[in-house]
């Protein structure tokens, strides 16, 4: 739990401090004041990234030197400070010279934002993307073999274009190391899709109201046990079109509304109700996983969603976790959900309402 | 006018910086030195060069380095066994598997990794004379002994798809436990191989 953090110098909040309620925080304001920043601060603490900017220098407040975002989470005191050109990280006041020292005493998050839009309409790298993250936080040996893979496949892409006789033999060599590692990312991926696929299809349920059924399906991005042999059989489309034809990197998650493919069938609410299903069913897995709830932090995502879905996804959010919500208006919340604490964010500074 | 230093310090500078591992402020230093208190060392360092080049080659058979004129530590050695032969990327990794004594046949340095993102094709390796030198010698085995990362797996794979048709037995090294530490010295990747490459325990 995140029970008190102070922001300073952080894209536009000059000097913050916050107590967030143990489960639910709304933080409320009009736009362009700094509720997204509140949020992505605490992103930042808690995982060193933010879903926002992969430029860390982008987080400095104008004119400000360094920014410093410091918090409590289950006991430890973590410190994140940021120059344009280097980070100094603090767990309990002693330095962490590595990054996986600090990240381990953090919490894990799960951001919801309106880029998860992407997940049901964009293409299938948002998918894989969207596994990947998961995955590579579940099983230690995803990450390697995701890396390796990509590697090998570049050069093998390479190659397969650069000369006009194909020499196969070196393009083969990287095709075993292919091979191996699709190995491993393949029996990762089904696993958590196995895994994820009863929580969506329960996160869709709950979120319609009992009216939808949802499923996720994984799709390898080749045919057979063995990519290798599936290579092999697509020597002349590779021959013709110069590039990798089959492989774990074509990978895609069907996502179905009522039976019906999600991205090109299912209404704008429907799936953005899939795509919240899918992250919180992403949480609930690393909650499984790890014992411990993640952070929930949902930038915006009430608006486009009507009253029943609104008051369906507040109360679907899991008990354990601790949530913070950012939103442009509260007139629609009711009675019942009001076990919360509201934060008002106006032009970078932040009170706490009561 | 910009000031700089006089042409031949540029020029020495120049040389410096293009050598593996020096940077422009290194290349500095190092000239500082040579102008000052290394000034005596100059003619000696001279002499060394002019030796390296005129006196030191490659074995034209495994690749590492021979006096010329001199024989070949291990090609020409009746202590080796001949039929053994060991693939490494480079000089330096001979001496370090020389080092370990576990290893009594000989070598062949290939003098890199393939790795066509950066342009480094089996042409710019000694790959043929090791396919020749295999066929020639009558190897029993071939030990592919490069690292573990993607470029170093997938020249193995290259080298053992290029030798299998000699009917040549084709190993590589082992992966995992480091000898004499404990698991929390090792990371998770290594633990993960050490443990799918595990062994019976023989009595």
């Amino acid at each position: 739990m995140l029970t008190r953090m102070t922001v300073r110098d952080f894209r536009c909040l000059a000097s913050v401090e916050v107590e967030p309620h143990p489960r639910l925080t709304f933080v409320v304001g009009r736009n362009a004041q700094g509720k997204t920043s509140l949020l992505e601060a605490v992103c930042v603490l808690m995982r060193l990234q933010s879903p926002r900017t992969s430029t860390r220098s982008d987080w400095l407040r104008f004119g400000a030197e360094s920014c410093l975002i410091e918090g409590v989470w289950e006991q430890h005191l973590l410190r994140h400070a940021q120059t344009k050109s280097s980070r100094r990280l603090a767990v309990n006041g002693a330095v962490c010279s590595r990054a996986a020292e600090y990240l381990s005493a953090s919490a894990l998050v799960v951001w919801l934002d309106h880029a998860d839009m992407n997940l049901a309409r964009g293409g299938a790298e948002h998918r894989r993307r969207h596994l990947d993250f998961t995955a590579a936080q579940l099983f230690p040996e995803y990450l390697t073999a995701l890396r390796q893979y990509d590697r090998a496949l570049r050069a093998r892409n390479f190659l397969l274009k650069r000369d006009i006789n194909i020499s196969w033999r070196q393009v083969d060599a990287h095709g075993v190391i292919m091979d191996k590692n699709s190995a491993i990312i393949v029996r990762c991926r089904r696993e958590l899709v196995r895994r994820i696929q009863p929580w969506i299809a329960d996160a869709q349920l709950k979120l319609s109201g009992a009216a939808e059924a949802a499923s996720a399906v994984y799709a390898p991005g080749f045919e057979g046990d063995s990519l290798l042999a599936a290579l092999e059989n697509m020597r002349d489309a590779e021959s013709r079109t110069r590039q990798t034809a089959v492989g774990t990197h074509r990978d895609d998650l069907l996502l179905s509304v009522g039976g019906r493919d999600a991205g090109a069938f299912a209404s704008e609410g429907q799936q953005r109700t899939l795509c919240l299903a899918l992250k919180l069913a992403q949480a609930r897995v690393l909650e499984e996983e790890k014992g411990v709830a993640p952070l929930l932090l949902l930038d915006d995502v009430f608006g486009e969603l009507d009253p029943e879905r609104r008051q369906a996804l507040l109360d679907y959010l899991p008990r354990g976790s601790q949530k913070i919500v950012t939103t442009t208006a509260l007139h629609w919340m009711t009675d019942e959900s009001s076990d919360a604490s509201i934060l008002r964010v106006e032009d970078g500074n932040v009170r706490s309402v009561d | 006018m910009n000031a700089n230093y006089p042409a031949p310090i540029q020029r020495l500078i120049l040389l410096l910086k293009s050598l593996p591992g020096l940077g422009p402020r290194s290349a500095e230093r190092l000239m500082l030195w040579l102008m000052g208190r290394g000034h005596t060392r100059i003619p000696e360092l001279a002499e060394a060069l002019v030796h390296l080049r005129n006196h030191v080659t490659e074995c034209p058979a495994c690749g590492f380095f021979i006096e010329r004129g001199a024989a070949c530590l291990f090609c020409q050695s009746d202590k080796r066994n001949q039929k053994l032969l060991c693939v490494v990327e480079s000089a330096a990794d001979v001496l370090r598997l020389e080092r370990s004594g576990a290893f009594s046949g000989i070598y062949h340095v290939l003098g890199g990794k393939l790795s066509p993102l950066d342009n480094v094709t089996p042409s710019d390796l000694r790959i043929e004379s090791l396919a020749r030198r295999v066929h020639e010698l009558q190897s029993e085995e071939v030990i592919i002994a490069l690292g573990s990362d993607v470029e170093g797996e997938s020249t193995a794979h290259y080298l053992a798809d290029l030798l299998r048709p000699l009917g040549v037995r084709i190993t590589r090294l082992a992966q995992g436990m480091p000898a004499g530490g404990g698991l929390e010295q090792v990371d998770e990747l290594t633990l993960h191989q050490a443990m799918s490459g595990r062994r019976l325990l023989e009595s």
